[in-house]
């Protein structure tokens, strides 16, 4: 619970970083919570941290894209904030310490795994925008 | 009303550039480009628009001869609001509730739209890293140096690093600095995982915007823009890891080792 706390609060930090109005920020705080506590759950689950990033990342995509139709606005504005804490921060940190600790089999096993992470965001980021816009606005009135 | 093609045009271009500039990804910048011409009657036979990550062309006909120009864009800091309210306004001029000298104004408001203020992005970085330590599983008190370092670090963002440096040196120079900063902090008894501060201090450089618009471009087919971005996302990332990686070398060789 407070690790889900933190990472929406850290998303809106960023948020407030990218200069995103602030009358998204609960959303952005959400969505940012929901992708890491669905990383966490998944892994507790089983998978591998990739698969988790995978599917975390198809959760905070899709919710962007319903938030995005939803208030009208640019869905840059929710994805940006909440992909955060899915980006694989602490992966490069570890790689450049394992570097210079002069382990560099440890540094490579870490150096891959954030690069397995990063390409689970573009597959499941590529996935949800491929998704047709007009499936997204069964729930909005026409005009 | 009718309105000249280079009126128009201006237009468009002026709100295509404001968009560039504040981090929108491509295709949200040719479309809208091209939503504001049409609705002010240039249609696809008179004009053409391409858009790149660090420039924008247009060039269309007009009664007088030929309209052109060619602006080159900084990739620059996220100003998602001013995103915002472009396309808001592209969405209300097609609802017809605007004529083309108040589009004129109103883009001249976005444009003037200020940044958050400096001790509120400074603020914002400092509790970003806090959380996200705490969410990478550090304690509380590492939570709080990282908070610490996470503050200094964008006090020089803010003062130093984006008004005067390039992106390589910002971003070697502040993964150093918040190596530094934490290893003092550790040294000095507060936190307990050096590792959990340090990684809590870098995320306010983590290149967020540049990634994801990196990934929505190649997405939707632009690849030079889509590509551009995700290498300077790359970049950041080097950069940091070397700013911390360089530190490190220095302190083991003081010290005989680093702390995890």
């Amino acid at each position: 619970m407070v690790r889900f706390l933190a990472a929406a609060v850290g998303t809106v930090a960023f948020a407030l970083i990218f200069d995103v109005p602030y009358r998204y920020y609960f959303l952005c705080a959400l969505i940012g919570g929901a992708g890491f506590w669905a990383t966490e759950a998944l892994m507790g689950l089983g998978l591998t941290a990739t698969e988790a990033t995978f599917i975390a990342t198809l959760l905070v995509a899709l919710s962007s894209r319903i938030c995005a139709v939803w208030r009208r606005c640019p869905v840059t504005v929710f994805l940006v904030s909440g992909i955060i804490p899915l980006v694989p921060g602490a992966g490069v940190y570890w790689t450049a310490y394992y570097l210079v600790m002069g382990d560099t089999s440890e540094a490579l096993t870490r150096g891959f795994a954030a690069l397995r992470a990063a390409i689970a965001i573009v597959l499941g980021i590529v996935l949800v925008l491929e998704i047709p816009n007009r499936l997204f606005h069964w729930s909005r009135k026409r005009p | 009303m009718e309105y000249s093609t280079d009126e128009v045009l201006e237009v468009a271009f002026d709100a295509g550039y404001i968009l560039l500039e504040s981090g929108a990804e491509i295709f949200r910048v040719e479309e809208t480009m091209q939503r504001i011409s049409r609705y002010f009657g240039v249609d696809d036979a008179h004009k053409d628009f391409f858009v790149l990550a660090n420039g924008l062309f247009a060039t269309g006909i007009t009664d007088r001869g030929h309209f052109a120009r060619v602006r080159q864009s900084r990739v620059q800091g996220a100003r998602l609001s001013r995103v915002v309210a472009i396309n808001q306004l592209s969405r209300r001029i097609e609802q017809g509730q605007y004529t083309l000298p108040e589009v004129k104004r109103e883009l001249e408001r976005i444009r003037s739209i200020p940044e958050p203020p400096a001790l509120l992005q400074i603020l914002a970085a400092g509790f970003g890293s806090g959380a996200f330590c705490l969410m990478f599983g550090g304690g509380w008190t590492d939570a709080a140096a990282s908070f610490l370092a996470g503050l200094l670090l964008y006090v020089f963002v803010v003062f130093v690093s984006a008004p005067h440096m390039s992106k390589i040196s910002g971003n070697l120079l502040g993964g150093a600095i918040v190596t530094l900063a934490s290893v003092a902090l550790w040294s000095a008894g507060i936190g307990r995982s050096m590792s959990h501060i340090i990684i809590g201090g870098i995320i306010p450089l983590v290149p967020g915007l540049a990634f994801t618009n990196g990934i929505r471009d190649i997405a939707d087919g632009d690849y030079i823009s889509g590509a551009v971005r995700l290498l300077d996302a790359l970049l950041v990332f080097l950069c940091i890891a070397v700013g911390v990686g360089a530190v490190f070398t220095v302190y083991r060789h003081i010290t005989g080792g680093v702390p995890l």
